[in-house]
């Protein structure tokens, strides 16, 4: 395998509480919050990785975090070898150039005062490409090349649909011809129709361009969908890697196979499934849990889970990584007792600080 | 003719925003009440040599405290008169009638209370205009990076913020004036200096046949230090709302586009922040505008405008004839309560129509 267009490790980002002044001369104490905690993974060139997890798990903060739109409190970026975080301003140029994004909200990625030209011609006014009559050009192309039309250069975003305003912001991230684009969520806002458009988009664009995606998204049919591998993020780790069949078909972690289940299937022998949802809510990133993150609320919870947290161990035969003592055959979680637990446990629930 | 004047100024807004303001004119009666006060106040201003029928400052002491129209004031008037070789004193009630040449009355050196407050008009104008521009020059750009920046360079830049508010405007305003002095600076007056006002008042007449007198003034006292001052005491408040509002656009995903675009910071401040966080500024703009017309009316009241020819002045002046002519205060005073009910009744219709709230929104999914 050649070498990973983008390499993360061991990435933290904690958010320090805004204290004031008074609180600071005090010495009042505060507690971080552990948006991510200790990512690491790797983007092949041409590859699409999916990053899922609930609303809250920090992966979007992974994807801004890694970009340095977020400034990391610990860890490494590599992109095509050299360090996002210690680039001196040429290399960062560059990088800006060559890794882009697309955000969530089409409503909010787009300034309401500027054209669909003038968003899209943004980047090659930061970089200083070319005058305003070939950036024009380019708008217009790019407008073309995602499937709205070249005369609707002029108007302004509150004329367009979600769907194409997301197109939009898509145009917009390819101007500067990347290599790498951060998704971060880019259909979740979108009606179920229009998602299916974008995602072909997507996949059409980088057949064309060569591109490389990370595709972060709480949908796991829009992951199964687009993505070639799959990382499971829960509380600001990862508890579960690999192929995204092999995370469909078997997945390992309790908490990607509870993930799996919670998904409605269209499918008449669905009919009256009990859908066996997760227990819970996500807990507190500022207090997260001792030892596995998910002891809470995996139904496989046992006292050894309490004591340590668990390594990313490779699962035997699917090529997943998963962050488990049950993906061991000889572990002391196997001899543990199991968690007690209230069945109605709602006084132990934490709330999330999303 | 006022919808064509609208049209000139909103030619550079966006069209959702030029829309807005359309509908929410049409449909509200107060807003076309404030636009036509303002309109007027406005021409009165800029034709004020055109429009007074005296000199705002020529006296004519025989003349003194004429009534407006409508009224007439009774005066006390001791006379002596020889009697049988004896000199007797006479007391008798004299009223004196208003005239058709002096519309409003005339103070108590005779000067005409309709030209002063035409004339006034256009020092509340250019101090309330002038001032709101210099306050918002230096407010908005140190609220932009203030909320843009946050962390440290916010608590620095809003520190000093709250400094300047805890002092009360006016005592600071009279301190300034104090350090300063008082740079009046007289503007020539371009309608009369070409002989435009001459020309045109030569060929008129005033009602009763009188000849239109046609020496005006022909310098405008400026009010230097005064705009100066209303600039420095009202930044704040223009800094805190642009601070606001910068706080809120910082965290935009277009603003994220940008950053992530490797936009430099001064960049992305004024293509992306300013624009968008320039809507509530203009409402606070219109609404300053008025407080500040009342601080200078308040500080040429005071007598530290160092112009003898503005609303505050002509209040302050009235004051000791309060008793016998209230109109010397009362006729500058309504002018000020006018033109400050028109001016936010002005900001009110900006505030509806440019709602960010609805700004952005909507556009058919």
């Amino acid at each position: 395998m050649s070498t990973p267009l983008l390499e993360v490790a061991d990435l933290k980002k904690y958010y320090t509480d805004d204290i004031g002044l008074v609180d600071r001369v005090l010495g009042t104490e505060t507690t971080d919050v552990r948006a991510v905690d200790g990512v690491s993974f790797s983007v092949q060139r041409g590859e699409t990785l999916g990053l899922v997890g609930e609303s809250g798990c920090g992966k979007s903060t992974t994807g801004e975090t890694l970009l340095a739109l977020e400034e990391a409190t610990d860890g490494d970026v590599r992109f095509d070898g050299a360090s996002v975080f210690e680039m001196a301003d040429d290399a960062r140029t560059e990088f800006r150039q060559r890794a882009q994004v697309v955000f969530q909200d089409p409503f909010s990625s787009l300034d309401p005062r500027m054209t669909a030209g003038e968003a899209i011609a943004e980047p090659l006014v930061v970089h200083d490409i070319g005058d305003s009559e070939t950036r024009r050009a380019e708008a217009k192309e790019l407008l073309e090349r995602v499937g709205l039309a070249a005369d609707q250069v002029d108007r302004y975003p509150h004329e367009f649909s979600g769907g194409q305003r997301q197109r939009i912001g898509i145009a917009r991230a390819l101007a500067l011809d990347p290599e790498f684009l951060v998704l971060d969520e880019p259909v979740s806002a979108l009606d179920v129709s229009v998602q299916a458009q974008i995602l072909n988009l997507l996949e059409d664009l980088q057949s064309e361009f060569g591109l490389t995606y990370l595709f972060i998204a709480h949908d796991l049919s829009v992951i199964r969908h687009i993505c070639d591998r799959v990382a499971v993020m829960y509380l600001g780790e990862i508890v579960e890697r690999g192929p995204v069949d092999a995370i469909f078909e078997s997945p390992q972690h309790p908490y990607t196979e509870k993930l799996l289940e919670s998904v409605p299937r269209a499918d008449t022998s669905e009919r009256g499934r009990r859908v066996d949802a997760l227990e819970g809510d996500v807990p507190s990133p500022r207090d997260p849990p001792a030892g596995c993150r998910f002891h809470t609320r995996c139904p496989y919870a046992r006292e050894a889970c309490r004591a340590d947290p668990p390594d990313d161990y490779d699962a035997e035969t699917t090529g997943q990584q998963v962050a488990c003592f049950r993906a061991l055959d000889d572990h002391p979680y196997w001899e543990s007792e199991p968690i007690e637990r209230a069945a109605a446990s709602d006084g132990e629930r934490r709330r999330t600080d999303d | 003719m006022i919808r064509r004047l609208l049209d000139a100024v909103t030619g550079r807004l966006s069209p959702r925003t030029v829309q807005n303001l359309r509908s929410e004119f049409d449909t509200s009666p107060l807003t076309k009440v404030g636009v036509g006060i303002l309109v007027v106040v406005l021409v009165t201003a800029v034709f004020a040599p055109l429009l007074a029928p005296w000199n705002p400052e020529a006296q004519n002491l025989d003349r003194s405290q004429q009534p407006p129209l409508g009224f007439t004031r009774a005066e006390n008037q001791t006379t002596q008169e020889t009697v049988d070789g004896e000199v007797q004193l006479i007391q008798e009630t004299v009223q004196v009638n208003a005239t058709v040449a002096h519309p409003l009355g005339t103070d108590g050196l005779g000067r005409d209370m309709l030209s002063r407050v035409v004339y006034g008009a256009r020092t509340s104008l250019v101090v309330g205009v002038l001032g709101t521009l210099l306050a918002m020059l230096v407010g908005v750009p140190v609220g932009l990076v203030a909320g843009y920046y946050k962390g440290r360079v916010d608590d620095a830049l809003m520190r000093v913020a709250d400094v300047s508010l805890a002092f009360p405007s006016l005592v600071l305003a009279i301190a300034l004036v104090g350090l300063f002095g008082q740079a009046a600076v007289e503007v020539p007056d371009p309608l009369v200096t070409t002989g435009l006002a001459a020309a045109i008042r030569g060929v008129t007449s005033l009602p009763g046949g009188l000849a239109y007198p046609t020496g005006m003034p022909a310098t405008f006292t400026l009010p230097g230090t005064v705009i100066l001052v209303v600039g420095i005491v009202n930044w704040v408040w223009f800094a805190r709302v642009a601070r606001g509002e910068a706080l809120g656009v910082r965290d935009e995903e277009y603003v994220k586009a940008a950053r992530s675009l490797g936009g430099p910071d001064r960049f992305i401040i004024r293509r992306h922040v300013f624009p968008n966080s320039i809507t509530p500024v203009l409402v606070l703009a219109t609404i300053q505008i008025a407080a500040i017309v009342l601080l200078e009316s308040a500080l040429s009241f005071l007598g530290f405008s160092g112009t003898t020819l503005s609303w505050g002045f002509d209040i302050a002046q009235g004051r000791q004839y309060q008793t016998t002519s209230w109109w010397i205060a009362a006729m500058p005073g309504l002018a000020i309560v006018l033109t400050v009910i028109g001016i936010n009744l002005v900001g009110d219709w900006l505030r509806d129509a440019l709602d960010p709230g609805i700004e952005g929104e909507g556009g058919g999914v």
